[in-house]
């Protein structure tokens, strides 16, 4: 297994600035950081093992599946029973007209999210199984685009201030579909906090 | 794309996030129908309603990510792009930009708020939620501040304008 131990000395790019760094050797825990802008350069985290953001990403996928399957809530007025899902909002919303709203939730929702952990699935997959898969490279340049668009996380709290506000109309009642979205927000989080860039860059580097 | 004509698109989609700014917060987001009567709720307007109903921290977390969020994204980007080329506080620049950016994303509240609660549609003539102009308006600011980020690359507040722009 190839370590940060036996690189030489040399320069990197900040990610930030793209100013040179003197790249060194690191103490375990210890990070580099940009002279210029003071960004985090690199850490020593001391992960040897992309397995956990394999295993949450997996995961992750199943509960995706889970909530968008289940109904979140069932809402009553007087009689009237619904039951809502992610995509009855989308759906709602382009049938009032408001197509390029219902798109935005879509993407950011649904589309987002799935495609955000199956990049990071196939990425750390082949990494781990030491398998030169196509387009790796770029799956790997993905998941850094579509980080900032996997809104699951917030859509669990919109959910939580809907409820409230629904109540004051009708009686609501959880279903199981919030509680998947809150667990497909948590394993998005640990795999994305898992999938560690460096050692991901190491691994590809190693299968070239 | 070189990186003046990244500036121009970023300056563009700041502006127009500020001018569309206005009729989001003035414009009813949705308009809900309860017991019968129908209210139109501006985004403002939703917010009072939860602080009423005596549930402040939801409240605030709706105030926070739905007003502020978005006023002080828009107007740290105009700092940051009217600052462009000049050498002083370019690492509280960057600073700030990365907070606005890890920020940035729970103004989506919002417009999921509106998914869900249209998801309602009309039930019966009693209770309904339908979405109003304001909601676009809403998420195209949002559209708009989002892009003018990925526009201007933070590399870019590092250059002066004594070093010709690449």
């Amino acid at each position: 297994m190839t370590t940060t131990d036996n690189r030489i000395s040399a320069w990197l790019a900040c990610p930030e600035c793209e100013a040179p760094c003197l790249d060194r050797q690191l103490p375990k825990k210890a990070e580099l950081r940009c002279t210029r802008c003071g960004v985090r350069v690199k850490i020593a985290s001391g992960r040897h093992s992309l397995q956990p953001a394999w295993a949450f990403a997996t995961a992750g996928l199943f509960v995706a599946i889970l909530a968008n399957v289940e109904p979140i809530m069932t809402f009553d007025v007087a009689g009237d029973t619904q039951s809502n899902h992610i995509v009855s909002g989308v759906i709602e919303l382009a049938r009032q007209g408001y197509g390029p709203v219902a798109a935005l939730v879509c993407f950011a929702g649904v589309i987002a999210p799935v495609l955000h952990l199956t990049a990071i699935w196939y990425v750390a997959s082949a990494c781990c199984l030491r398998r030169r898969w196509p387009a790796v490279h770029r799956v790997a340049v993905l998941i850094e685009m579509l980080e900032p668009w996997n809104l699951v996380p917030v859509y669990a709290i919109a959910t939580v201030v809907a409820v409230v506000k629904l109540d004051m109309m009708g009686t609501v009642d959880w279903k199981a579909g919030a509680l998947w979205i809150l667990v497909l927000s948590l394993c998005s989080l640990c795999a994305a906090e898992a999938f560690d860039r460096e050692l991901v860059e190491e691994r590809l580097e190693a299968l070239k | 794309m070189t990186d003046a004509a990244r500036l121009q698109w970023a300056q563009a989609m700041v502006v127009t996030g500020i001018v569309l700014y206005v009729p989001a917060n003035v414009l009813p987001v949705m308009t809900m129908t309860v017991v019968g009567t129908v209210e139109p709720l501006t985004v403002l307007g939703g917010v009072e309603e939860l602080y009423d109903s005596g549930l402040w921290p939801m409240a605030a977390v709706v105030f926070l990510a739905s007003i502020v969020v978005p006023f002080l994204k828009l107007a740290s980007l105009s700092w940051i792009l009217l600052m462009h080329g000049s050498p002083l506080a370019q690492r509280r620049r960057g600073t700030l930009r990365r907070v606005v950016h890890s920020i940035g994303s729970w103004s989506m509240v919002d417009v999921f708020l509106l998914a869900i609660l249209a998801a309602v549609g009309q039930l019966g003539a009693l209770a309904g939620v339908k979405a109003e102009p304001g909601g676009f308006f809403f998420a195209a600011v949002l559209v708009c501040s989002l892009l003018a980020a990925e526009f201007y690359k933070p590399r870019m507040i590092w250059q002066t304008n004594s070093e010709p722009t690449r």
